[in-house]
């Protein structure tokens, strides 16, 4: 047998943690109001309306409790007395909800793209791009050794772009023409390079292009 | 040692003998040797929905012994893999099966060898169905989302809840327990669950702790079944919450069916609807359900006081 209702805390009550934050304590009321209330199918039939009653108004008084944070922290205290819970179960409060978009979260954190001009500066100074850009063929390899020497992440062309990571990818593999047809990959060639700042966008678009094309190449 | 899936209700149309056959012929399909026993005695029909209109033999040969072992009684249905004990061409007497002959056709089931095993019930909280649910740990609970079926599948999740309590008694001490009970807590006390519990824990603690493990070894599964387009398709889950808080069993939701009319059409054609109409929504619902049972492989078969 379950622990009766009426003898759970506010928290079993609702199905919520100690450290619930108070979106997520209006969320769980929102959810246990659905069960409960009058005419719910859920709970058709299965409480007396005296039961239901009784429960509703303990909802109720769960709710009122926990969503002030004064008498919270009154009950909260009042629990870690009883033994019910331990101290300092209530340190999660502070929980905020996160954003989905909130970009400062995650590995890309850390990643920060070069502005244009600096790019341009590094293009014009190394001397592994210069050579790499004087050969007569320009396969994916040479592609990525250029990205690579300028320190630029997929993840930021694919941004700039809206290029996805695995077609990039692919341009890099040289087998990108199995995947995609001729006229996409001209476009997205050009996108690459011009993330890059590599210049003349036109002319090494068609050297790639020429030793893909070519039996053999790629 | 076979897996045996009972398939209850309650309420008669919620789709009990449509979910057996269906999940039966999907397990078949799947390469499972499937059984199918059509256990709704006095109404039976699960032949007809798997292409046997005329069964040759089945269950009541077996109660009235002109066929001595329950494994005789099983006959091939038109699809590979999927047999079927019919329970057709009975006595009209059949429905009220006595204590004797359950207790010896539970033993036969329990002998069965299949991969899988399904039970399609009767509606109604009689001793029987009551009975053959309890068999193994998984019964399958079925409803619709209206008032009426779930009230009957609450209905049907208490009188199993009560049948635990009542194994763990012989007939004359349940009798003087429920009547301390009614002296004690007051009229109707018990036929509450957790008054009947709280009795139990303070008259018989040893017995209170071996139901409550026996209680707590039960993993029953929900569907929700006849599911339209604008029903809350959240009441599964919550259903399966409030239950597991108030009376403390697990009831795990399975999955919605969706509502379709083809069933109707497929049931009229006499034809599997999963194989006449693979790709519709209640199919894929279908599939994803018998996923769970095919692929299942936990514990299986309480049988104990068989």
């Amino acid at each position: 047998m379950p622990k009766n209702f009426e003898k759970m805390n506010y928290y079993e009550m609702l199905d919520i943690g100690p450290g619930a934050a108070a979106f997520e304590i209006r969320h769980a009321y929102n959810a246990a109001r659905q069960i409960y209330t009058c005419g719910s199918l859920v709970s058709y039939s299965f409480f007396s309306e005296e039961e239901r009653q009784r429960i509703l108004s303990l909802i109720e008084e769960a709710y009122e409790t926990l969503i002030n944070e004064q008498t919270r922290k009154q009950y909260h205290e009042e629990l870690v007395r009883r033994g019910e819970l331990g101290a300092g179960a209530d340190e999660a409060v502070q929980k905020k909800p996160v954003g989905v978009f909130d970009l400062k979260r995650g590995p890309g954190q850390t990643m920060i793209m070069p502005g244009r001009d600096v790019l341009k500066e590094k293009v014009a100074r190394s001397e592994t791009i210069g050579t790499i850009l004087q050969k007569e063929d320009i396969c994916g390899a040479d592609l990525r050794r250029i990205r690579q020497e300028l320190g630029v992440e997929l993840e930021h062309i694919a941004q700039m772009s809206k290029i996805r990571v695995d077609y990039l990818k692919h341009i890099e593999e040289d087998a990108i023409g199995s995947v995609l047809a001729p006229v996409f990959l001209k476009g997205f060639l050009k996108s690459y390079l011009n993330c890059l700042c590599l210049e003349p966008v036109e002319e090494i678009s068609a050297r790639y292009l020429e030793a893909l094309a070519r039996p053999g190449g790629g | 040692m076979a897996f045996v899936w009972p398939i209850g209700g309650g309420k008669g149309g919620s789709g009990k003998s449509f979910l057996t056959s269906s999940l039966g012929r999907l397990s078949a399909k799947a390469g499972k040797k499937t059984l199918i026993i059509d256990l709704d005695l006095g109404a039976a029909n699960l032949h007809t929905l798997v292409g046997v209109p005329y069964p040759e033999k089945g269950f009541s040969d077996f109660l009235q012994k002109r066929i001595l072992l329950l494994e005789d009684t099983v006959i091939q249905t038109s699809f590979e893999n999927l047999f079927l004990i019919s329970g057709a061409r009975d006595n009209f007497d059949i429905a009220n099966l006595p204590y004797a002959q359950k207790m010896k056709t539970l033993r036969a089931i329990a002998k069965l060898d299949y991969d899988r095993i399904l039970l399609d019930l009767g509606a109604g909280t009689s001793f029987n169905t009551l009975d053959f649910f309890l068999i193994s740990q998984n019964g399958i609970f079925i409803t619709t989302p209206e008032p009426t079926s779930i009230e009957n599948v609450y209905r049907l999740i208490r009188s199993i809840y009560f049948r635990l309590i009542r194994y763990c008694f012989t007939a004359p001490e349940f009798r003087v327990l429920s009547e301390e009970i009614e002296k004690k807590f007051g009229q109707g006390a018990s036929n509450r669950p957790d008054t009947m519990m709280n009795a139990l824990a303070a008259l018989y603690p040893d017995r209170y702790e071996k139901l409550q493990d026996e209680l707590a070894s039960f993993r029953f599964k929900l569907v929700i079944n006849q599911m339209r387009r604008y029903d809350n398709v959240s009441l599964g889950p919550q259903i399966s919450r409030m239950v597991e808080k108030h009376l403390g069993l697990q009831l795990e939701f399975a999955g919605n069916v969706t509502y379709d009319d083809h069933v109707h059409d497929a049931i009229c054609q006499q034809t599997s609807f999963v194989d006449r109409y693979p790709y519709t929504r209640t199919a894929l619902d279908l599939k994803e359900l018998s996923r769970q049972i095919v692929e299942h492989a936990g514990r299986q078969l309480s049988l104990r006081n068989i």
